[in-house]
């Protein structure tokens, strides 16, 4: 549905988006990560034909971006963050300017959109007066209207209370499971991601440094969980055996590749320290992306990683 | 669907607050200008001298045309431009600025058919704008004033002479050519708002360019190069008071000014296609 091949972009010296390869298959809900910054708008802007890239193929559809830009379009909804309006107009009036720039749509079409957002009552009321929870519904409207089989969304919980957050991921959820929607979604919530997504792409500087199932960003690293009496001095002693490669949060630790809990223990326990616990620890998508910004702030090349 | 779009377009132009400000202060202004001219004497007295001094008789021609022509030379000269600069600024970035603009380019319009909505949209607001000030001026006038012969003085330039029936002609032939000197202004300003700037920005772009060409006209030692300026022919809708109008005239400053205006257009098309759009 949505193919990058090779695509950069560069603003003046700065490179927003380097070398970024991606593929989103059909009816997949996919994930796009990254700090301020890192890329992720520039790129979802080169896939609405909105920034030409510099370099690099886009697709969606199977048509070219720059070249056909309406091709690529006719089946596409997008919201960014902070939806934007003409409040001066009415939420009904907005839907029928912005859904006209797609095609013709009938007021029943316009009715349906409305009844599906839960804004029926209100459509006739000026924006001004509308919530941010009501704008955000009007957005996902209008993205609605073009019966679009492909949404790009940008950052859609932005600003809304938690709330609004919970009643978004619902709402993604539901548009994928009801229309079998393929949706690109950016944001900063990690945990909305791991609720969403089945696949997720990390970008950092501009560059791709992950892209993968969720599942394989899990599995990339074993956790395990360890409480002693001093974690540091506990670290510093297991660090100097070559038993652990990282570890997290003064609790969680990376086993070097062949060690066991077992010898962990041992090795503490030799030294005096008490191990009142060692478990497995389910890596959360957090860890997982912290851990990926560390080892990229460490790293002196920055190849990407891939998972699948 | 152009028509659509196009009715879409106008929805959004005259559903602004903002784009009202002109008629207002043109109300404001011809009201003002009407009251002074009527209920003090030094202005009235004036032209009553001009028109005596050349053996007309003045109480023919101080009339709701005369006056609706005295006060559509300020008003045409200095708010008017502010007035089209500052809507056709807005209108392609107001819109980036605002983040409508990001909305618009994530459906599969061409940039080139939104600009061309855009800019139709301008030249239906120039039009109505124009006709606003020449009818709401001959009305208000029409209030104070009996209806009469057309008295048009410019000192150094025109003094014209019309019974009613062809000075009303006149006066109507002029403000549509008033509205292709509108239509001008805010093409200038729109091809400015075709780039990354602010609103405001190009709204002074726009009105520096003319009031620019402006003074290098007035320049005395610039007489001769007086073609060359934009202003000098965006000036052609005084030329429908002249006796006999310069129709080579007319024809060499429409020209020139469709030519300008094509220039602004594909100027703005060009910068707009070109440029990424962000939020």
């Amino acid at each position: 549905m949505i193919e990058l091949q090779q695509v950069g972009k560069r603003f003046g010296t700065r490179m927003a988006v380097d070398d970024l390869t991606l593929h989103v298959s059909r009816g997949e809900i996919f994930g796009l990560l990254g700090h301020n910054g890192a890329g992720k708008s520039t790129a979802i802007g080169m896939m609405l034909g909105q920034v030409w890239p510099t370099c690099g193929k886009v697709r969606i559809g199977g048509f070219d971006v720059t070249a056909q830009r309406q091709q690529a379009l006719q089946n596409v909804g997008a919201i960014f963050e902070t939806p934007v309006f003409y409040d001066y107009l009415s939420g009904w009036r907005n839907l029928e300017i912005l859904s006209h720039y797609t095609a013709r749509t009938p007021a029943a079409r316009l009715r349906e959109v409305i009844d599906w957002v839960g804004l029926t009552g209100r459509e006739r009321s000026l924006v001004k007066t509308y919530s941010h929870g009501m704008r955000a519904r009007l957005a996902l409207a209008q993205a609605l209207l073009p019966q679009p089989q492909l949404l790009i969304l940008d950052e859609p919980s932005d600003g809304l209370d938690p709330e609004g957050i919970h009643e978004m991921r619902q709402t993604i959820l539901r548009l994928h499971r009801e229309l079998g929607l393929t949706i690109l979604l950016s944001s900063h919530f990690l945990s909305e991601v791991e609720q969403l997504c089945s696949r997720i792409a990390v970008l950092k500087n501009g560059r791709k440094v992950f892209e993968g199932s969720l599942s394989g960003a899990r599995q990339t690293r074993a956790w395990v969980r360890l409480r002693t009496d001093d974690f540091a001095a506990a670290m510093t002693e297991l660090r100097q055996g070559g038993l652990v490669v990282d570890e997290w949060d003064g609790q969680c630790i990376v086993l070097a590749a062949g060690v066991g809990a077992d010898e962990v223990v041992r090795r503490l326990v030799a030294a005096g320290r008490p191990v009142y616990e060692i478990a497995p620890e389910a890596q959360t998508l957090e860890r997982f992306y912290l851990g990926l910004m560390k080892q990229e702030r460490e790293k002196p090349d920055r190849s990407s990683a891939k998972v699948d | 669907m152009f028509r659509l779009q196009f009715r879409n377009e106008l929805w959004k132009l005259f559903g602004k607050k903002r784009t009202y400000m002109g008629f207002l202060m043109f109300l404001l202004a011809q009201n003002v200008i009407i009251l002074v001219f009527r209920f003090s004497s030094g202005p009235r007295i004036s032209m009553m001298r001009t028109l005596e001094g050349n053996g007309y008789l003045a109480q023919d021609f101080l009339s709701a045309l005369t006056v609706a022509t005295f006060m559509l030379f300020p008003l045409a000269y200095l708010l008017l431009p502010l007035y089209v600069a500052l809507v056709g600024g807005d209108l392609v970035a107001k819109e980036a600025e605002d983040g409508t603009l990001r909305m618009i380019l994530s459906r599969p319009i061409s940039r080139t058919r939104l600009l061309l909505l855009k800019w139709l949209s301008g030249l239906a607001f120039s039009l109505v704008l124009v006709l606003a000030l020449g009818g709401l001026g001959l009305l208000f006038a029409r209030l104070w004033f009996p209806w009469g012969g057309l008295f048009v003085f410019v000192p150094g330039e025109l003094f014209s002479i019309f019974a009613a029936v062809g000075g009303w002609h006149h006066y109507v032939a002029a403000v549509f050519m008033l509205a292709i000197k509108a239509a001008t202004i805010l093409g200038l300003a729109f091809m400015f708002s075709c780039f990354n700037v602010k609103p405001a920005a190009a709204t002074i772009l726009a009105l520096s360019f003319v009031f620019v060409s402006f003074i290098l006209q007035s320049i005395p030692y610039f007489k001769d190069l007086q073609p060359w300026f934009l202003t000098y022919h965006l000036n052609l809708w005084q030329l429908m008071f002249a006796q006999p109008i310069p129709w080579w005239r007319m024809g060499e400053s429409l020209s020139l000014l469709l030519g300008f205006n094509l220039t602004f257009l594909v100027v703005g098309a060009t910068a707009f296609h070109v440029r990424d759009i962000k939020s």
